[in-house]
Formats: structure tokens, C-alpha cells, sequence
């Protein structure tokens, strides 16, 4: 039953880290590893950046996660360096966007996936407030979160309706199956929402104060080492493009 | 009527943004296969617009469309897709808002156009992938050669950005005029509008 | 002192262009003028489409402040008018909890659930938590903190949202049908919990079709009927009217031991079986939560399924109606033995929320869709008989509650065939519309189908069934016909010793172990 974005509830999650320093640390990732940035030393900070998300996931005790991690990722680095120049042509071309787009996503992805298994709604909503994003912002993203499941939820009991009706895909009809599935699902979240709505507002949501948030945030050592490998990895880049000139 | 985003609008902003993130995620998943990913650009946007559609008729004021892309380049970046798409989410978000605003939120032509510039914030996804391939072939340039690398540019040349973003729009059109029609047929009559 | 008051108040939604007239009038107020004392418990009551919900609207502010609609008179908050104030300025002196339980979350935790009243006021971050615990302690809902909202029962949702308008300390409490989702147990522990707000002296107003679970805590009800106050009552007036006098007036019993006199259903049925054997299930990873070696019932002729919350009944119908690819087991009729996958076209659900499962853009399409052969005059016939013809061509979305229903329904008999389920069909229903689905189950009854109906509802079961499988912990408790007097006042003692286990208990812990060897001679 896990269908959330980000967790409901708490769970241990091996190394704690506040929520600012998982983005921070998603955000490097993305910046250089799915960036791209090969240059000089950096060939080798990447390697540092690609395993914080298996350290946090073996942490974690996340086996299966880590495993994929490993195969997927190792795995590309191998083909990369071994086995492209073996193939030619058209395998030659698929091969090196597959190994290009695997080695570049997989560490953000998996960090992500760590981020959203991890952090729950509250305090990832927290995280924003102090990150002083607007509540223009971080209300429509709690609703987000809290909604995620719900339609997920909505979106099986039709697919159960479906099953039992005896709709299925074939005799070319996958229009109307996408329509059949679509149309009560939305009809349905948007009744669903008009309650919530409701709901928010008799509790006073939206009001004219600043809202409060009783979670508890805050940086500790662990986050202090991680927001240091992160800044050291801009330091970096900014290092080799200066001696590039 | 006051202009400044209510609770309501805010409420409604987040349910939307969840039900059409689920949409395009189910669509998207086609992505998985990593050759396909360019026909997300084609894919999202049109099962983008059913709900997007049924929002557009929910929306009276200015900022909404804005928010909403905002959040979904937040998703991405939680996803593992990098950053891009928080730019061009409140890029192409607040450029849909000016186009929403300016017929008064009445015209319905005017939301199947706007669905269509809506849709293009989908290129923040392949932007790690096109803009940078560069770096990505220079990596690859110790070990190959030069020629190697030059074959390599020549399957995904310059071009492939705009390229995406124009099929992003077209079949954010299309996606749009399904909405529409989806939104006629069964939206209008079920009374949730 | 009166702490609310209505003056000369109408009120009427919006016409929608529905084409269906029946919706447009529903719901809409007329002249209403009342005054509400401090610290009295009123009860709002009268069938569907009275005004129930309205009512409760203009006291926490959703009317005029949510919902559009041309608004006539005004309702004063400690002599405050409402129309002066904002939902915020409200949501200070009124606490609301809704019908559904699955909506009125904005938080996935119910910790936080709890601290979102007072966050919203912006009170500081230390008496946002005080609050916490203090109304978690006074509604005794320690045992829920921390918890994923996704992973409580109906019941325990119902007190978080007590729990969650309580912690700003309003003054007055409006609920609006809170026991529509919930088992006799849950309901017995939500009284407890009403209970207490009232010994704390707050004003209670509830809208409610369950009147059984009140009495003794209300000393005031008003009675609505098509907008208007018909009725204004003390308790002790309200308890004196006789009870067929209520029944005229649209109104569920008071009392459940008053059911007994119900007669009961006509045999059905050729004496053919339906069996189940060695039927399991279990979520991944996760003990059995399903596990019959055997369970017989009738073929021909309705049976209901009853079981606390969590006993697995909806489990079971799921399994039987083959939609769990986990589940083991067989089931046979007289002559054979269905698979998983025969029985997805063995049997037919209409689920708890009929919205599910409806696809199509007309009444007509959503009953040739069923066919195995499309034939429009047979559907018609089929929609004759539920009283639909009239709708054919409206969007079956469009349709009120009770007609999507019978849309579900008819469908289901368009599609031939012979077991036909029911999940929880008269949840939230008045005692008309809930007589009405009793109608639609005898008719599939005598139709010479099966009916299986997954329900709560005492009264509804004697209006229709003849048979009755009790499961509980995942298991066939017992079986037993309800065609004699006997099985009936069996069937009435498990629901009212659950009333009474509730309120011995008082303990809300207990709603997750409901106690299994309640005594039922």
C-alpha cells in the first residue's frame, strides 16, 4: 500500500538528515551528475556525490533499493567504458543513450527516491516555510501531498470497477478505456476536494497570520558533513573553470 | 471580487496539480524505456489536457497557473529529473496566466491555446539531457576519439530542443481539444463545474 | 444565553442546468428563525434534502462564505452577523466535522491533523503543542498521535476530526452526519466522545439519519421538512412521540430493540447452495487477514454480511468477486466450481461509492455497456423497473446519490449475472431512501439471483435479507437464517450488545480489538 509521494508517517530512516540538507544534497546531484560535469577533477567528486545516495539508502537498510542502485549504475559504468566501442551502428547509437541517460538519472533518482521514502509531508511542508517559500506555495503543496494517495486510491477502485465490468483494452477501443478511467477519477477528486476544502477552511486555513508548524527541524552534525561534500563540490566546479579560464 | 488567491484557490491549485501529475505520470511511464524518452513531449501534454481542461474552468484569478507549474518542477526535482522544470514550470505557468487573464478566463479557445503553452514546461525534463550532452561526449573523448564523438552529435543535433518544444506545444493543442471535448461531453453534464 | 440565532434565513443553491429536476430544490432553506441557548445539545433532523446540512453551513459560515446561492436573512454568532465575519473570525468559535471521513484531512498525520486549527491561528509554535496533547487527552485520543491518517478506521478518523476542531476550543461544535461511515461499535465510542463535549458544557448542533446513538445526550431537536422548522422539540417531547409518528415523519428509530417487530422476509430460494472452501487472502509480507474453510449460503434470496470494522468483509466480497489476485479458494455452486478469473464474470458489485463505476456519458449507455449483446429495448425494460426510464439520456453523474445507485444496479442486472454484491449501500441514508435500497436488494432477491449485501444497518437487513454471514477476525463467526423470529432477535442482540460493549469499555483503544466473544445468547 505505499502509493504516497512523501511518507505519512515516520519510520527510521538510518541517517537522519533535515529535510533542507536532502534537497540540498538532491540539488547537487542534479547539478553536477545530471548536469554532466566531467571535467577534471570533478570526474572524481562525482564519484563521491554518486554514492552519498547508497550510503543513505544502506543506512536506511533500503537492500533492494541499494542492490538496484549498485547493478544499475555499476553496470552502466562497465558498458560505458568497455562495451560501446564493441557495438555499431543503430545498437551502437541505442546503447550510448541508454548508458548516457542511466549513468546521468540513476543517482538522482535514487536520491530523490530516498528523499520521498523518508521525509515526511509535514516536515518536508516545514522545510519550505523556513526555506521562506510563500504560503501561495506551501499550501497548494500540502494539498498536493495529501492528495497524492487519494486519487491514487480513487484511480484502483475504478480500476477494480473496470475489471469487474468486464472493460478491458482491445477492439480498438483504447480511447474510451482511457476516457472510462479518467473521467470518474477526476469527477470523483474534485468532489473529494470541494469536502477538503471545506474541511481547511472551517479549521481556518488561509486566514490573515502567519501560520505556525510545530515540526521540529533542525541541522545537526550529520547535516552539517553533508551541506559541507555539497558546497565543496561547487567550490570544485568553480575551481576547474577558473583554471580552464 | 477580491483578486488575491484565496484558500479555496490555493486548495484547488494542489488538488489539480496532484490529479494531473498522476495522469501524465501513468502516461509517462512509456518514458521508462529510455529510447523513448522524447515522446514524453508528445505523450504529457496530450493526457495533460482532460484535466487541465477542468481546471482552467475552476480558475478566476491571476497566479494560479504559475503556482501550479512551480510545484510540478518541485515534483521533478523530488523525482530525480533535476531542477529544470522549476523554471520552465514558472516560466511557461505565468506566461499561461497573463494568456488565461487577458480573455477574462471566459474563452474556451483561448484554454486550448493555453493548454498548448502550458504543456512546453515538459522540455525542462530533457534539457539535462540535451544541453549537456556536450560534456557528456567530451567524457567519452579519451577513450573513443574525436570522430566517435562527432557521429555522436550527429544523432541528437542542436535543434532537437526546439524541436521537442514545438511538438510539446502542437500536441498540447491537441491535448487541449480532447479536454475540451471530454470537459463538453461528460464535465458540463455531471454538473461539477 | 443564546449564542446563535436565525432570523427570517432562506437560502437556495444555485440551479446547476442539471436535467434532472429533483436536485434543484433540495437542500434549500425557507424562513428559517431560530435561537440556539448556550450549551444546548440540538439535534437536527428530517429526510434527505430537508435542509439538514444547509443548516449546519450557516453556522459554520460555509454558507454564505463557500457556497454560492441567494442568501435571505441573517444568522448571528454571539450576536455577531455571520455575513461581517470571515470563515477565519468563525473557525475560532465554531468546530466542524463532516460526513465523510476520508475528505476532511488536510494533513496525511494525525499529530499534525491536530495541531492544524491552532497553526492556522498562528499561535506559537509550544501552545500549538500543549493544545495537542490537551485535547488528545480529554478525548482520549492519545493512541491515534503519530499515526498515518491512510491507516485508520472509519471510527478513529471520525474522533481525529472531533479531535481537530476541539483543539482551537470553539464554543460550538456543528457536525454534519458524523456516523454515516461508521460500524454499531465505532458509533457507541463516537457517543462517548460526544459525550464529553457536552459535559464540558459546549453547544452541539448534529445533523444526523441515526437517531438510536443520540438519545440521552440531546435536549433539543429540530425537525425539518422541506426547509422549514416543522418541528421544535425538548427531549422528553421528542422520546413521548410515538414511535409510529416518527416513523411518518421520515425518522430512523430511537431505539434498536424496537427493530424486533419487523416481520421477516418470505423464503427464497430453491434450496441450491452457494459454497465457499479454503478461502484465504493476505497482503504481501503481512499475515492472513482472510481465512474460511468453510462458508455456505443460499442461492436465490439475499444475504447479508456483517462484522465489526476490520473483520475483513470487504476483503471477503472482494475475493468472492474475484478482483483479489492473492486470494485462494473455491467456490461452487450446485453444478460447478468457479475460478478467480470466471468468477470476475460471476458476479457483480455495487460498490460503496457508486461513482467508481460509472464510465459512460447516459443512463442507456451505462446498461448496454453491461450486455454481453446490446439490446436497447431489453435495457430500457431493465431501467423501467428501477424507476430510471425518465434519466436514460442524463449523465449518470449528474444523477442524484439513490439514482446512480439504481444505475449501478441495473446495470448489474443487465449483465446476468447471478450474484450480485452490495458494499455498504445504505450508508448515510434517511429511512426512506434506505427502505427504497431494500426495495432494489428484494427485487434482485426475487428475481432469482443472489444478493450478498456487506452492511451495518440492523433495520436495513430485516427489510431484505434472509440469511446472514457473521464474520469476524477474518472468519465465519457463525451463519444463521433470518427467516424466523429466532435468527432475527439473534441478529438484533449482535448489534445491541455492541452498543452496550462500546459504552462499558469507554476506552478507544478498543475500537482496533473489538472483543470478539461478545455473547450473543
Amino acid at each position: 500500500m505505499n502509493r504516497e509521494l512523501l511518507a505519512s508517517q515516520k519510520e527510521s530512516s538510518g541517517i537522519v538528515l533535515d529535510p533542507r540538507t536532502k534537497l540540498a544534497v538532491l540539488i547537487t546531484v542534479a547539478v553536477f551528475i545530471l548536469g554532466g560535469s566531467y571535467e577534471g577533477m570533478m570526474q572524481y567528486y562525482i564519484i563521491v556525490l554518486a554514492a552519498i545516495p547508497l550510503l543513505l539508502l544502506l543506512a536506511a537498510k533500503k537492500w533492494k533499493g541499494s542492490i538496484l542502485y549498485i547493478v544499475i549504475f555499476s553496470g552502466s559504468l562497465c558498458l560505458e567504458m568497455f562495451g560501446l566501442s564493441r557495438l555499431t551502428g543503430v545498437a551502437n547509437y541505442i546503447a550510448v543513450a541508454i548508458v548516457g541517460i542511466l549513468l546521468r538519472f540513476t543517482p538522482s533518482v535514487v536520491m530523490g527516491y530516498f528523499v520521498v521514502t523518508t521525509t515526511t509531508v509535514s516536515e518536508f511542508v516545514a522545510a519550505m516555510e523556513r526555506l521562506h517559500l510563500p504560503q501561495q506555495i506551501t499550501i497548494p503543496m500540502s494539498v498536493m501531498f495529501r492528495f497524492f494517495p487519494t486519487v491514487a486510491e480513487e484511480w484502483s477502485a475504478i480500476g477494480d470497477a473496470m475489471r469487474m465490468r468486464g472493460v478491458r483494452f482491445g477492439g480498438g477501443k483504447a480511447g474510451a478505456i482511457l476516457e472510462y478511467r479518467m473521467v470518474p477519477m477526476m469527477i470523483c477528486s474534485v468532489k473529494i476536494g470541494e469536502e477538503l476544502s471545506q474541511a481547511a477552511l472551517t479549521r481556518g486555513l488561509g486566514g490573515p497570520v502567519k501560520r505556525t508548524n510545530i515540526c521540529k527541524l533542525g541541522f545537526h552534525a550529520q547535516d552539517i558533513l553533508f551541506l559541507l561534500i555539497c558546497i565543496g563540490a561547487f567550490a570544485a566546479q568553480i575551481y576547474v573553470l577558473a583554471v580552464r579560464g | 471580487m477580491n483578486n488575491k488567491l484565496q484558500g479555496k484557490d490555493l486548495i484547488n491549485i494542489g488538488i489539480f496539480t496532484a490529479i494531473y501529475f498522476i495522469v501524465i505520470f501513468a502516461a509517462a511511464s512509456i518514458g521508462f524505456i529510455p529510447i523513448f524518452i522524447p515522446l514524453i513531449s508528445v505523450i504529457v501534454p496530450l493526457v495533460g489536457g482532460i484535466p487541465m481542461m477542468l481546471f482552467f474552468s475552476k480558475i478566476k484569478k491571476f497566479g494560479m497557473l504559475t503556482i501550479c507549474g512551480v510545484l510540478l518542477g518541485i515534483i521533478m526535482l523530488l523525482t530525480g529529473m533535476g531542477y529544470w522544470c522549476i523554471p520552465t514550470g514558472l516560466i511557461f505557468g505565468l506566461i499561461s496566466d497573463f494568456m488565461l487573464k487577458s480573455c477574462d478566463y471566459k474563452n474556451a479557445k483561448r484554454g486550448v491555446l493555453t493548454h498548448g503553452v502550458f504543456s512546453m514546461w515538459v522540455i525542462g525534463a530533457f534539457i539535462p539531457i540535451v544541453v549537456t550532452r556536450d560534456a557528456y561526449y567530451q567524457s567519452l573523448l579519451p577513450g573513443y576519439g574525436q570522430e566517435y564523438a562527432d557521429t555522436l552529435m550527429a544523432y541528437m543535433p542542436d535543434w532537437i530542443l526546439p524541436v521537442l518544444l514545438v511538438a510539446s506545444f502542437v500536441s498540447g493543442l491537441v491535448g487541449g481539444l480532447i479536454g475540451r471535448k471530454i470537459f463538453k461531453k461528460h464535465f458540463e453534464r455531471a454538473g461539477i463545474v | 444565553m443564546e449564542v446563535i440565532e436565525c432570523r427570517d434565513v432562506s437560502f437556495s443553491y444555485p440551479a446547476n442546468g442539471l436535467p434532472n429536476g429533483e436536485k434543484q430544490d433540495s437542500g434549500a432553506l425557507k424562513h428559517i428563525s431560530c435561537t440556539i441557548e448556550d450549551g444546548t445539545f440540538v439535534l437536527l433532523c428530517g429526510a434527505s434534502g430537508c435542509g439538514k446540512t444547509t443548516m449546519t453551513r450557516l453556522f459554520n459560515g460555509l454558507i454564505p462564505h463557500y457556497h454560492e446561492g441567494v442568501y435571505d436573512g441573517s444568522v448571528f454568532l454571539d450576536g455577531k452577523d455571520t455575513r461581517e465575519m470571515t470563515l477565519f473570525d468563525i473557525s475560532l468559535k465554531v468546530g466542524s466535522v463532516f460526513q465523510n471521513p476520508r475528505s476532511q484531512f488536510f494533513n496525511v498525520d494525525t499529530t499534525s491533523e491536530l495541531a492544524f486549527g491552532p497553526e492556522n491561528h498562528g499561535m506559537a509554535e509550544d501552545i500549538v503543542r500543549e493544545r495537542v496533547s490537551h485535547v488528545a487527552a480529554q478525548l482520549k485520543l492519545e493512541p491515534l498521535l503519530d499515526r498515518s491518517i491512510f491507516s485508520l478506521s472509519g471510527g478513529e478518523k471520525q474522533k481525529i476530526a472531533c479531535g481537530s476542531a476541539a483543539a482551537v476550543d470553539p464554543d460550538i461544535y456543528v457536525l454534519d452526519e458524523p456516523s454515516s461511515n461508521l460500524d454499531t461499535y465505532a458509533i457507541a465510542d463516537f457517543r462517548l466522545l460526544l459525550s464529553a463535549l457536552k459535559a464540558q458544557g459546549k453547544t452541539v448542533i448534529i445533523s444526523e439519519h441515526r437517531l438510536y446513538y443520540l438519545s440521552g445526550l440531546f435536549d433539543r431537536v429540530l425537525y425539518l421538512k422541506d426547509g422549514k422548522i416543522e418541528g421544535d422539540y425538548t427531549a422528553e417531547e421528542f422520546c413521548g412521540l410515538p414511535a409510529g409518528q416518527r416513523e411518518t415523519m421520515g425518522l430512523r428509530p430511537l431505539d434498536l430493540a424496537g427493530l424486533s417487530e419487523l416481520e421477516g422476509q418470505p423464503q427464497r430460494g430453491n434450496g441450491d447452495v452457494w459454497t465457499i472452501t479454503d478461502f484465504s487472502f493476505a497482503y504481501k509480507h503481512e499475515p492472513e487477514t482472510l481465512h474460511i474453510e468453510k462458508a455456505i449460503f443460499p442461492s436465490g434470496g439475499a444475504t447479508a454480511i456483517i462484522g465489526h470494522n476490520g473483520a475483513g468483509k470487504s476483503t471477503f466480497a472482494r475475493c468472492l468477486c474475484g478482483l483479489e489476485k492473492r486470494c485462494r479458494g473455491m467456490v461452487r455452486d450446485g453444478s460447478r466450481t468457479y475460478s478467480r478469473k470466471e468468477r470476475l464474470k460471476l458476479c457483480y458489485m455495487v460498490m460503496q461509492d457508486v461513482n467508481h463505476q460509472l464510465f459512460t456519458e447516459s443512463v442507456l449507455d451505462e446498461i448496454l455497456l453491461s450486455m454481453k449483446n446490446e439490446d436497447k429495448q431489453r435495457a430500457r425494460e431493465i431501467l423501467d423497473g428501477m424507476d430510471l426510464l425518465p434519466y436514460e439520456d442524463c449523465h449518470p453523474m449528474g444523477l442524484s446519490g439513490g439514482q446512480k445507485q439504481r444505475v449501478a444496479v441495473a446495470s448489474a442486472i443487465a449483465s446476468d449475472r447471478p450474484l450480485i454484491l452490495f458494499d455498504e449501500p445504505t450508508s448515510g441514508l434517511d429511512l426512506f431512501h434506505m427502505r427504497q435500497v431494500a426495495g432494489v436488494v428484494n427485487q434482485v432477491a426475487d428475481a432469482g439471483k443472489t444478493a450478498l449485501v456487506v452492511t451495518h444497518d440492523p433495520e436495513f437487513i430485516l427489510r431484505c435479507c434472509n440469511y446472514v454471514l457473521h464474520l469476524e477476525n477474518g472468519q465465519i463467526q457463525e451463519s444463521y437464517s433470518i427467516e424466523d423470529s429466532e435468527g432475527r432477535k439473534h441478529l438484533l442482540n449482535f448489534f445491541l450488545n455492541d452498543t452496550a460493549q462500546a459504552a462499558l469499555s469507554g476506552d478507544c483503544t478498543a475500537i482496533h480489538l473489538v472483543e470478539k466473544e461478545v455473547s450473543t445468547k
